[in-house]
């Protein structure tokens, strides 16, 4: 994407241009977030990539907060940088405020912090059992055999979806994100589509207590229901939502762990430390940049954003600014507060930020009490893709089977 | 300013002052006070800014919207006396409200 024209509009002023290409900047390395970390010290708060078809980019905390808090000038409806021809819409994502309010009242009997909680106990055991294949082996790749297979396990199961097609939701999910024209993303949105399609049908004449009995059934008020394309339009961002973004924190989280025995030794002797441990590896290992579109003009901070412009919120440096905590690129569970947007705020926040935190809490228990001290198979080669989305694509870990 | 009076889940009492006009929740956070986490900022989608308002009090507050009531619900802690603090806007009629905070919020 690189290969496109810059672009630097009238508006944009010389000491605002800061070149980065958010989806191959030669200077991101294995430390992806920290080197993102470092390499945006140089760039002014908000500044103008003139790569990409030219955007804005917002890297810090409280920046972060007031645009994702101000739909009216900077909307969700589209989320492409470059900007596409036909950008996917989902519900309630694509919706700005008051129009989502209705769908986040529909989701939020599945996905509150009282409805995770009182699904822990089956968490727990599923978590276990993924865990429990690969204690005995000395060795796995924990992205591939762990870290995607829980979340994703528990997701189909708040879903209602065979756990079958797990291997089929991964790969199309994957393709998802690497998309980069608006015929790859038209072409893989109609396969996850497909997808949904075959088991709604499959769940109007089988309802049981999953979501999308739920959503067949919902009463949205006087009696109306949901309409098929509503419907899809909300199975889609929770299934890539769902999908791709436990593995990833959690992957980054337990590849930091890998390295620091001492850290083992405390969870493993003391796994109510976990909670801490995975809030500490959402501040430092955020994984999604939220873009905006401006759709009015608007002059703040000394920037003039323009109708049209695209701004991406680069959520994973909203934990790693100075002025919110000391020594930010320093992973320190005993913090007191660890200040992060990594799953937004404001109305788009993160549905599934109760359930996100309680499986990286449960997942990293159950790990180390099988696996109390492990570590990455040297000269491994990890792997990381970057974009709006940040992934993680291995992590071989070996340990000593007791 | 608005006296707020409040006593957390172990029982440390304690007391701030809010500014009228701006939510409890805003109040709360502004003076920095553990235990309300307000995820959201306010745009009631998160359920994680509850508190329970003495019932001595209750009646001085605005009734909530039928769609706080649900919000309230969902709590990881709901009692009747619970309300989204983003949803209560601080006035001199206010002044030395009592409140607890839940054991947690998520
Ligand atoms: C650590 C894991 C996760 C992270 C870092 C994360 C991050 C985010 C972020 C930053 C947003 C806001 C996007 C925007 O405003 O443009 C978001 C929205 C959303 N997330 Fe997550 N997420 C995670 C896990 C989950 C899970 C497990 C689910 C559900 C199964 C989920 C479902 C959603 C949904 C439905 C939205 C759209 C909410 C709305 O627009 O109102 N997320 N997530
Ligand atoms: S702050 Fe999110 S509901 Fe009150």
């Amino acid at each position: 994407m690189a290969t496109l024209a810059r672009v630097i509009p009238p508006n944009v002023r010389p000491e605002q241009v800061f070149d980065f290409d958010i989806y191959a900047d030669p200077r991101i390395d294995d430390d992806v977030q920290g080197s993102y970390s470092a390499v945006l010290k140089a760039a002014p708060d908000i500044f103008w990539s003139p790569l990409n078809g030219g955007h804005w980019v917002v890297q810090r905390h409280d920046l972060i907060a007031e645009i994702v808090k101000n739909p009216t000038v900077f909307s969700a409806r589209e989320m492409q940088i470059p900007r596409v021809e036909n950008p996917p819409f989902f519900i309630p994502l694509s919706v700005d405020p008051p129009e989502n309010v209705p769908y986040r009242h529909v989701l939020m009997p599945k996905f509150s912090p009282r409805a995770v909680s009182e699904m822990e106990p089956r968490m727990r055991a599923m978590a276990a059992e993924i865990v429990a294949e690969v204690a005995d082996k000395g060795k796995c790749d924990f992205i591939h055999d762990v870290a995607a297979r829980f979340p994703v396990s528990v997701f189909m199961e708040v879903m209602g979806l065979p756990l079958e097609r797990l291997h089929d939701f991964r790969s199309i999910a994957d393709t998802y994100f690497k998309a980069r024209t608006s015929e790859q993303i038209q072409a893989s949105s109609q396969q996850i589509f497909g997808i949904f399609n075959e088991l709604l049908d499959y769940r109007r004449d089988n309802p049981g207590t999953d979501l999308l009995t739920h959503f067949l059934t919902v009463d949205m008020g006087e009696g109306r229901r949901l309409s098929h394309e509503e419907i899809l339009a909300m199975c889609f961002v929770l299934f890539l939502g769902g999908m791709d973004t436990v593995t990833n924190v959690t992957g980054f989280s337990v590849q930091h762990l890998a390295g620091d025995p001492a850290l083992q030794a405390r969870l493993a002797a003391d796994p109510s430390l976990a909670g801490k441990f995975a809030e500490e590896g959402l501040r430092m290992f955020g994984v999604i940049g939220t873009p905006r579109l401006v759709v009015k003009d608007f002059d703040d901070h000394g920037v003039a954003f323009r109708k049209g412009e695209m701004v991406l919120c680069a959520l994973w440096q909203s934990g790693r600014d100075p002025a919110k905590l000391d020594d930010p690129d320093r992973f320190d569970i005993d913090r007191g507060a660890m200040p992060h947007y990594n799953f937004s705020t404001g109305p788009h926040l993160c549905l599934g930020h109760a359930l996100a935190r309680t499986e990286m809490r449960i997942l990293v228990e159950e790990w180390i009490k099988r696996v109390p001290s492990f570590r990455a198979v040297e000269g491994a080669h990890h792997g990381f893709r970057i974009g709006t989305v940040i992934a993680l694509e291995s992590l071989p870990l070996e340990w000593t089977v007791a | 300013m608005v006296r707020v009076r409040y006593r957390t889940a172990d029982g440390i009492e304690g007391a701030f002052d809010a500014s009228p006009g701006l939510s409890l929740m805003a109040s709360a956070k502004a003076a920095g006070i553990d235990g309300i986490e307000a995820e959201c900022g306010g745009s009631m989608v998160c359920a994680t800014c509850q508190v329970y308002v003495a019932e001595a009090w209750l009646s001085t507050l605005e009734p909530p919207s039928e769609m706080e009531a649900e919000m309230v619900e969902y709590t990881r802690h709901p009692r009747p006396n619970s309300r989204l603090s983003c949803q209560i806007v601080m006035s001199e009629a206010l002044d030395g409200i009592e409140i607890e905070l839940p054991p947690s919020q998520r």
